[in-house]
């Protein structure tokens, strides 16, 4: 068993784990933050996105062990307090963007980081930035107008 | 899926990780992880003993030389590689490249050391740094040695790498010429079916002074089409045939044939974005 010391959503965590253990399993059933999902488990599908030092990864691509140090986020840490929903979530909200929502929470990271950190994005930008995103229920269109609403609304707290 | 159970071994700097490598027989290397932990998962590969490198400073640095060769650390990120101002200035072809490697997240997490090592036929860095004579830095506790991307690939998923040694680093000679790098996939994120990476270099008279062409996902390993290379050297651009090159100089290849494309495909996709791309290229238009 090895320890590992890591921040999500701000709070500081130890424990133990096997070396084997992946990180999206540790998040979920060792630190029981259930809101990252687990998608297909080969790498493609992006419901288990984290944040990582703000950077969008996969946590089923990465071992628990070697997040020794991180400063993650997941969906859990996105509401700005208790029971008020983010930029994300409430433009999600508002342009019906999820049916079933299996793969919401990666799609609400990754537009975490993608408003923050593009210009102005095009639709064709927003496809293009979500291809590590599977959604089976919406086909798309939905999302990318979520997406857009958020960066406006985003900029709009900047001005 | 939970990979088979091994010992991991974190190292906290390049001699700590030759030192393991040399101490445990069977210890295999994590870089980025973003094909080996798939392969840990579905028990393709079972190590008894996994070498972090993750935490090991010096992998992740980018320097040039006083020869203006790039010294890129093993453990640079794709998104390094696309965002890094001296690799973009220097070898843009390289960025380019990374640019083309599966989704944003992989991109952030994934390395070039780890790609490269990983040999798959259909990588998308090998082309390119095949076009760019790019070599290697190999290291054990005792020694170091060079090789040239060209020879430490030795065919699908097998490289030169010899037990208790690591690629630290990978040497990059400049190269600003006009090039094109390009993939096709049935699905962006996907291996390609087959890419391309070509640096054509046109005197102010328009003859073809450099031409380095080379191709991926055709054959067990990424090579360059050197007789197309041969054939375009010292011709001036406007007076090439480029279709009775293409032709001859592809003939032989034996695609792969799996899932994502028969050999009749490849070959047919490749030849495409041969003529293309050259053809491009020669009439001098810059690269998007």
């Amino acid at each position: 068993m090895v320890t590992v010391n890591l921040k999500i959503n701000g709070k500081q965590y130890s424990e133990e784990t096997e070396p084997r253990m992946l990180l999206v399993h540790f998040i979920r059933d060792v630190l029981k933050l259930k809101g990252t999902h687990i998608g297909c488990d080969t790498g493609h599908c992006g419901a288990c996105t984290i944040l990582w030092d703000g950077k969008p990864v996969k946590s089923c691509q990465i071992l628990a062990v070697q997040a020794e140090g991180a400063n993650i986020m997941t969906v859990e840490g996105l509401e700005p307090e208790e029971g008020k929903l983010s930029i994300e979530q409430e433009s999600f909200r508002e342009n019906f963007a999820q049916q079933c929502g299996y793969c919401t929470p990666g799609f609400l990271m990754m537009t975490r980081y993608l408003i923050r950190n593009n210009e102005e994005m095009t639709r064709e930008e927003i496809r293009e930035k979500l291809h590590g995103n599977y959604c089976m229920c919406t086909g798309y269109q939905q999302i990318v107008d979520a997406v857009q609403d958020a960066q406006r609304k985003y900029f709009a707290t900047k001005k | 899926m939970y990979p088979k159970s091994f010992e991991y071994l974190r190292a906290k700097s390049v001699d700590q990780a030759l030192q393991y490598l040399k101490e445990n027989e069977g210890s295999r290397v994590i870089a980025g992880g973003q094909s080996l932990v798939p392969m840990l998962k579905s028990r393709l590969y079972q190590p008894t003993v996994l070498v972090d490198i993750n935490f090991i400073p010096e992998l992740r640095e980018v320097k040039l030389e006083s020869n203006g060769d790039l010294r890129i650390g093993a453990m640079v990120t794709h998104y390094d590689v696309i965002e890094n101002s001296i690799i973009r200035e220097n070898a843009p072809i390289l960025s380019s490249t990374a640019e083309n490697i599966a989704d944003v997240q992989i991109r952030n997490r994934g390395t070039i050391g780890g790609s490269i090592c990983e040999a798959d036929p259909s990588a998308d860095y090998l082309p390119t740094l095949m076009a760019l004579d790019a070599r290697v830095v190999l290291k054990t506790s005792e020694s170091t040695r060079e090789v040239k991307v060209e020879d430490f690939i030795q065919g699908p998923f097998e490289t030169v790498v010899e037990d208790g040694e690591m690629l630290v680093e990978v040497m990059v000679p400049s190269n600003k010429s006009n090039y094109r790098v390009e993939k096709y996939a049935r699905r962006k994120a996907d291996f390609a079916i087959a890419s391309v990476a070509a640096i054509v270099s046109l005197s102010k008279d328009g003859k073809v002074t450099d031409a380095r062409v080379a191709t991926g996902a055709q054959q067990d390993k990424p090579h360059r089409l050197r007789e197309i290379e041969t054939a375009l050297k010292g011709k001036p651009s406007k007076s090439v045939d480029l279709e009775s090159i293409i032709g001859p100089a592809t003939e032989e290849l034996e695609p792969l044939d799996d899932l994502h494309g028969g050999p009749e495909y490849r070959k047919y996709v490749l030849r495409g974005m041969l003529s293309r791309i050259l053809g491009d290229l020669l009439s001098g238009k810059e690269a998007r």
